[in-house]
């Protein structure tokens, strides 16, 4: 009877050890695997044992669960870290590449003005010179050009942004329907009560893609699945029902796309900004604030700098004696200024209705019109109160301190998202060495178990072999 | 901490990935001499650069045009002095011919030399500097000066910027240097007058003109040191400028260029501390026990 129980133990201790062995190397061969998260055999003495007179005698042992190593604690930290560091370099990366409000070269916004007044400067002294006029007249229509550019630059990249966002909302949707799937694979593999490991280390690698992109927030439930919810409430994922995230032109911000959420059979619903974080939240930033900014402090100074020119140009008279003309041909307010301005067409074709004679009596030797336009250079524009250089200075100053605002938000960000990472690496990560070594001590074991099986084995010879 | 591959090997690539794009900026900077090349490198600096290079171009702008406000001025001190010469001319032989020793045909000879003076003034008065009359006020694109010396231009004073936003006159008014606007003599019809009182043989006549022209060298004289005021004036405010320009661009190149000797140091810095990643991260790769089983 003993004889035939150490026999059967030491099988199933056997299997113990092989599915030790089979788990190290199912951890080796995933070394590399994104998202895995190495798994343990929990080996326990089997009980009962066998009652022995007053004492008991051990059955082997048995392997009681395989389980994966993760730290809740630092798994819930992860969403937020991920989302804030993915939101932070997107909006970084998306200002990078701004070359417009370089202080030098890019659009050269501030060299076009330089010679506009340099221009003016020269044809003050030789207003009656027709070859002066016409290069006066083409530096105003490099500027009017630059102010174009520059604006261009920064509405291109807003339109980058938007085909980004695009992007962004297919992989959504397409992440959000895998978190679904998965979702339901895992409540069915839970529900029949085993632990579907590798299931949850697929899961966890789409939910971590999903939360960089959007930045919702993981809301686990007690069947085991995971929702994710969106900043302004509304859910993405739910249970194995996933949501679908889409694009919508948005007039009232001129024509850029707007995120929808569409759930099912429900109306579409059109989401504020505020409702994303994550890179797509960081690409929102970049578009409707930074850049927005930058674009309307443009539009608002080129609409004050042309509007404050004019009224100068108004008060001089031409060659023809003709007074009462515009310079530049701008809109009536400051939206979509920058893009707009052109010099006056008449202006173009004949250089000599310049008004640069302060009076028609001037005409053609007076500059005094054109010396006082000289003076707009330093003449505080009606929005900001301060010269145009002054006005465009501010602007770049602006604009680099969000760049550099979100360079340190950047840095900052990944280095939470980093070391947190880093942290779950270690808990969960597998380490070659740490796994070599339990899979020969798995080894090890199960050639003792076979060594137990071959002396059970002689036993029973011996046991036999009496006559 | 638990230390596994995958985490040596990320710490490989990041650390590797971080000092390759140090190695990157430093190299960036050294070769092109620039250290503020986007406004988030350095914002204050970006806005102080624009204010700095349009000072520098304002200076370098108004000096250019005083320097052709100078130039029109030397033509005109030049005319000017031509005239004065003539005037003198005049002078010498109205004294010469106001002497009773003189014939009546020596008074006529003088008549026609009268008149070539008289050509010679219209000619200096109607000179023309590149592609407008200098003397004509604001109506320069035609001879202020006609035939008979009348003038024709305007009272216009030209005016250039000599800082910005401060102008001064550019021009001499030539119907107060010439014509004796505001209470002066009419040179040009002193030289008639005189002229006529030659043809005549008139001695009293002769010698009333040398009243005349005496005041119009006075006249001439007086204009010339207001050319020459003017001019050096300008010099001044050139100098200035130039000044100015220098500073301006040195403080933008302060700002926005990188310092040669700090932006080389910095290349070999960023050079030595790739090789060092790489070197450890190299150096970890090998240590596993995989190699000692």
């Amino acid at each position: 009877m003993a004889l035939f129980s150490i026999l059967s133990n030491a099988a199933s201790s056997l299997s113990a050890h092989r599915a030790a062995s089979a788990t190290h190397s199912h951890n080796l061969e995933n070394v590399n695997t994104p998202g895995y998260a190495r798994q343990r055999v929990n080996l326990a003495a089997t009980t009962p044992a066998e009652r022995w007179g007053n004492d008991f005698l051990g059955r082997g042992v048995s392997a009681q669960s395989i389980t994966q190593a993760r730290d809740p604690f630092i798994e819930s930290q992860l969403p937020k870290a991920l989302s804030a560091q993915a939101r932070s370099s997107s909006h970084a990366n998306a200002l990078e590449g701004i070359t417009g409000l370089d202080p030098a070269g890019g659009a050269g916004l501030t060299e076009a003005l330089q010679s506009f007044y340099a221009g003016a400067r020269a044809l003050a002294q030789a207003p009656s010179d027709p070859g002066s006029r016409a290069a006066f007249v083409a530096n105003a229509k490099d500027a009017a050009l630059a102010f174009n550019r520059a604006q261009q630059s920064i509405d291109g990249a807003r339109d980058g942004l938007d085909s980004k966002l695009q992007a962004d909302a297919a992989r959504a949707t397409q992440l959000a329907r895998s978190l679904a799937d998965l979702n339901g694979q895992v409540r069915q593999e839970l529900a029949a009560g085993s632990s579907p490991n590798d299931l949850l280390d697929a899961r966890q690698k789409v939910q971590d893609e999903l939360v960089q992109l959007t930045g919702g927030s993981v809301v686990p439930s007690a069947d085991g699945t995971v929702s994710i919810v969106l900043q302004g409430g509304g859910a993405l994922v739910s249970g194995d029902r996933a949501a679908s995230m889409g694009t919508i032109a948005d007039p009232t911000n001129g024509g850029h796309l707007a995120l929808t959420l569409t759930t099912g059979s429900q109306p579409t619903v059109t989401m504020p900004s505020s409702a994303l974080g994550g890179s797509m939240g960081g690409t929102l930033d970049a578009r409707d604030g930074t850049l927005l900014k930058a674009e309307q402090a443009l539009d608002t100074a080129a609409y004050d700098w042309a509007t404050t020119v004019n009224t100068q140009h108004r008060a001089g008279y031409g060659l023809d004696g003709g007074t009462g003309r515009d310079l530049f041909t701008v809109g009536a307010t400051s939206a979509g200024a920058a893009s707009a301005l052109v010099v006056d067409p008449a202006m173009v074709a004949d250089p000599r209705l310049v008004g640069a004679a302060a009076s028609a009596g001037g005409v053609p030797g007076d500059a005094s019109n054109l010396q006082a336009l000289i003076g707009t250079e330093s003449r505080a524009l009606a929005s900001s109160g301060t010269s145009v250089f002054d006005t465009i200075a501010n602007a770049i100053a602006n604009f680099g301190a969000e760049v550099q605002g979100a360079r340190t938000a950047a840095t900052r960000d990944g280095a939470v998202a980093d070391q947190l990472t880093t942290l779950r690496e270690s808990v969960s990560g597998v380490s070659i060495d740490e796994e070599l070594v339990a899979l020969t001590q798995a080894q090890r074991g199960y050639e003792a178990v076979m060594k137990v099986i071959t002396t059970a084995d002689e036993m029973f010879d011996t046991l036999l072999k009496l006559r | 901490m638990r230390v596994t591959d995958r985490l040596h090997y990320e710490s490989a690539a990041k650390n590797g990935a971080a000092a390759r794009s140090r190695l990157q900026e430093a190299a960036q900077e050294a070769a092109s001499g620039i250290r503020v090349s986007h406004p988030g490198d350095d914002p204050h600096a970006a806005a102080q650069i624009v204010r700095h290079a349009a000072n520098a171009q304002r200076a370098g702008d108004i000096a250019r045009q005083l320097g052709v406000a100078t130039d029109e001025l030397q033509a005109a001190d030049g005319a000017l002095e031509g005239v004065g010469n003539v005037l003198s001319r005049a002078r010498e032989l109205t004294v010469q011919m106001a002497n009773g020793n003189y014939t009546a045909v020596d008074r006529a000879n003088a008549a026609k030399e009268v008149q070539g003076l008289f050509q010679e003034a219209l000619g200096l008065m109607n000179t023309k500097a590149g592609h407008r009359y200098l003397f004509g006020g604001f109506q320069d694109q035609a001879p202020p000066y006609d035939a008979t010396g009348s003038y024709v231009g305007d009272t216009g004073v030209r005016q250039v910027e000599v800082a910005p936003g401060k102008l001064v006159d550019a021009s001499i008014r030539s119907d107060v240097a010439l014509k004796g606007v505001g209470g002066g003599t009419d040179v040009f019809a002193t030289l008639t007058a005189l002229n006529t009182a030659l043809a005549a043989n008139d001695v009293a006549g002769v010698q009333n003109a040398l009243t005349g022209l005496d005041a119009g060298i006075q006249q001439v004289a007086s204009a010339r040191s207001q050319a020459g005021s003017s001019m050096s004036a300008f010099d001044v405010a050139t100098y200035a400028l130039q000044a100015l320009k220098t500073e301006a661009l040195g403080a933008q190149a302060h700002l926005q260029e990188a310092d040669a000797i700090e932006a080389n140091t910095r290349l070999a810095q960023a050079t030595q501390a790739l090789d060092a990643a790489l070197t450890a991260s190299a150096r970890t790769f090998g240590l596993t026990l995989l190699d000692k089983l």
